[in-house]
């Protein structure tokens, strides 16, 4: 793996080019925040802002979350670990970005840390990808001979409940839930405008944070990301009340791979499982 | 008054203070601290640096009942939700945090509107206040000093407490404090564990936090010059994904909404926290929206705490506890855009 340092020069370099050249107008990635372990998203927008851009184990942030925020056409080069590359493939897919207004910098890593807890983040709060899917330039070297092992394991012991149990489990964390909208606005496949939540006629869900509407708002948000969450795990990295999101979106994910034998965001060509229909489609779900 | 718990006796503590009604303490979760309601004795603990959500729901509680109503023909019978809360403690609160409820007071007491709810609350409960450790290293997010709160501060607790070695000693500072403690029956403290008490509040006089010289007459006015800047505030909010998470964990942050929720014809009307940061926030009934961008929201929720409200109630709505800044999903840190602007 390459060193960090490395990509950090590495990405510097590459993001003084492409704006000096023009190829972009803002590069996504990362800027010191409170201290080194605390860094925050950044948008470089000048040359001399470049300086700012750092990259080391805390820069978690999926920042494909922020390219539906900028006008279409906007040339934009984006930092890109391996989900979040993920992420805007399944953008692409959707036809919410182009692929001809982005550049990807891509960054194959693993071993990131949480910036809240310090808790090395593997493949049990997130996918098992460990090198960008897509991307125009790669900070380092690709990683090969890295035994990931599957993104599902973590999902035994919810699979072993009982439904009731499991009901129970589910019903108990989103009774947490203080509805700060953190993991909607942490998720780069979140962009409805309006979200079913802010909408009023017809009302979805209490808007007082009652058990029964929290249950709503994560259950609609789940069936919402069938077949389109990346596994990033900023959902459940966001939340201030440390609800595990990211077994239930990996529970999904699972069972979307199982149906129709494709994982979201891995090829641009791809289309959203959920919008096209095959006659080799599974019809597990209407038994 | 000042009085003396020791080691063995902190549950017997915990319980005694149970029985004078709901008790509020810290608790530890599967990671962090929480202030909850106890109801058994051995989960309060006071091992931790601070929790994640404020003690402020003590006072405003996330959501509350006001008004029960039916529909009928032509109308609707209705009847307020009596507020009547039994007397209550909470334990364990920071300084910081302390200071909080006073600053709170201003906006629901005294702003020539008494709310009933807030000032039922507050009156009837006794704050046991509980000094940062000086032994202990500072979150590196807290910065109470730059708001004029040092580590020890008495403002807005009735008794505080502080830890020697396993003991706890408890001085009353009000007269809620002296009338706690006297029917706690608890045993005095010896002169000597008043000097340790006086020597911890000294110690807490030292600078820990992060600090910066903020006057609240040169932010706000600081504030209302930038207003404009957009540049400024665009920087400054690129990276905030418009979530509500620093507005919620925020021990002054007091904006709510008010909703309707029928079942049948049976219904509750509720008020609830809202957040400044949501885009529904400030959505007219046509449709527009005066803030639409989220560094407009982003400005809106500075401006308010640091040049709005020194303008209506004379302070700053900050008290530097870092929640917000520890909450944060993208690490924006509110003390940096402080620093910041005072440098623009």
């Amino acid at each position: 793996m390459t060193a960090i340092q490395q990509i950090e020069e590495n990405l510097r370099r590459e993001a003084k080019g492409m704006l000096e050249r023009g190829e972009v107008s803002v590069v996504l990635g990362y800027a010191r925040g409170l201290d080194e372990k605390h860094p925050q998203p950044y948008a470089a927008h000048k040359v001399d802002e470049v300086a700012d851009l750092i990259f080391n184990e805390y820069c978690v942030h999926n920042l494909a979350r922020y390219l539906t925020r900028y006008p279409p056409g906007t040339k934009i080069a984006v930092v890109v670990k391996a989900a979040d590359s993920r992420a805007v493939v399944q953008l692409i897919q959707e036809e919410k970005v182009k692929r001809e207004d982005l550049r990807l910098l891509g960054i194959p890593v693993t071993g990131m840390k949480d910036p809240k807890t310090g808790e090395t983040i593997d493949r049990r709060t997130t996918g098992a990808v460990v090198n960008p899917v897509l991307y125009d330039v790669l900070l380092g070297e690709e990683i090969h001979g890295v035994q990931t092992g599957s993104p599902y394991d973590v999902l035994t012991e919810l699979e072993a409940m009982e439904t009731q149990e499991r009901w129970g489990y589910w019903k108990k964390e989103f009774e947490k839930c203080i509805r700060c909208f953190a993991c909607r606005k942490a998720c780069p496949m979140c962009y409805c405008d309006p979200c079913f939540m802010d909408a009023s006629r017809p009302r979805w869900a209490d808007k007082s944070p009652t058990a029964d509407g929290s249950l709503m708002y994560h259950l609609t948000r789940f069936y919402h990301l069938a077949g389109r969450c990346v596994d990033c795990g900023e959902c459940s990295r966001a939340c201030p009340v440390n609800i595990p999101l990211y077994l239930f979106h990996k529970k999904m994910a699972k069972e979307c791979e199982a149906m129709f034998q494709q994982a979201a965001g891995m090829k641009c060509e791809d289309k959203p499982v959920m919008v096209t229909f095959g006659d080799q489609d599974s019809d597990e779900m209407l038994k | 008054m000042f009085k003396k718990v020791t080691l063995e006796k902190r549950i017997d503590f915990v319980s005694a203070l149970m029985e004078k009604g709901p008790l509020f303490a810290p608790v530890k979760g599967e990671k962090d601290f929480e202030f909850q309601r106890i109801t058994d004795p051995s989960v309060v603990t006071l091992d931790f640096y601070n929790t994640s959500m404020s003690p402020k729901f003590v006072f405003f509680p996330q959501s509350e009942d006001l008004i029960r109503y039916r529909l009928v023909k032509n109308g609707a019978e209705s009847a307020p939700v009596p507020i009547d809360t039994p007397p209550s403690v909470i334990l364990g609160v920071r300084p910081c945090d302390a200071k909080s409820f006073e600053i709170m007071d201003r906006h629901f007491l005294g702003a020539g509107v008494i709310d009933p709810y807030w000032k039922e609350r507050r009156d009837k409960t006794t704050v046991i206040g509980y000094p940062f450790d000086p032994r202990t290293q500072p979150d590196p997010a807290d910065f109470y000093n730059a708001l004029g709160i040092r580590a020890a501060d008495t403002a807005g607790s009735d008794v505080l407490m502080i830890r020697r070695d396993g003991d706890l000693l408890l001085k009353s500072l009000t007269e809620k404090g002296s009338g706690l403690l006297t029917d706690l029956a608890l045993s005095d403290g010896s002169a000597d564990d008043e000097r340790a008490f006086e020597e911890i509040l000294r110690e807490g006089n030292d600078l820990r936090s992060r600090f910066l010289e903020i006057q609240d007459s040169e932010i706000a006015g600081k504030l209302s010059r930038i207003f404009e800047d957009k540049d400024f505030w665009e920087k400054t909010a690129e990276a905030c994904i418009g979530c509500g998470i620093c507005t919620f964990v925020c021990p002054t942050c007091y904006c709510f909404d008010i909703s309707d929720e029928t079942l049948f014809n049976e219904g509750m009307r509720k008020r609830f926290w809202d957040a400044c940061m949501f885009t529904d926030f400030t959505l007219e009934a046509s449709g527009h929206n005066p803030r639409p961008k989220i560094f407009q929201r982003y400005r809106q929720k500075v401006c308010h705490k640091y040049a709005y409200h020194v303008g209506k109630y004379g302070c700053i709505s900050c008290v530097g506890c870092g929640r917000c800044t520890r909450a944060c999903p993208v690490n924006i840190d509110i003390f940096s855009v402080i620093e910041k602007a005072l440098k623009r």
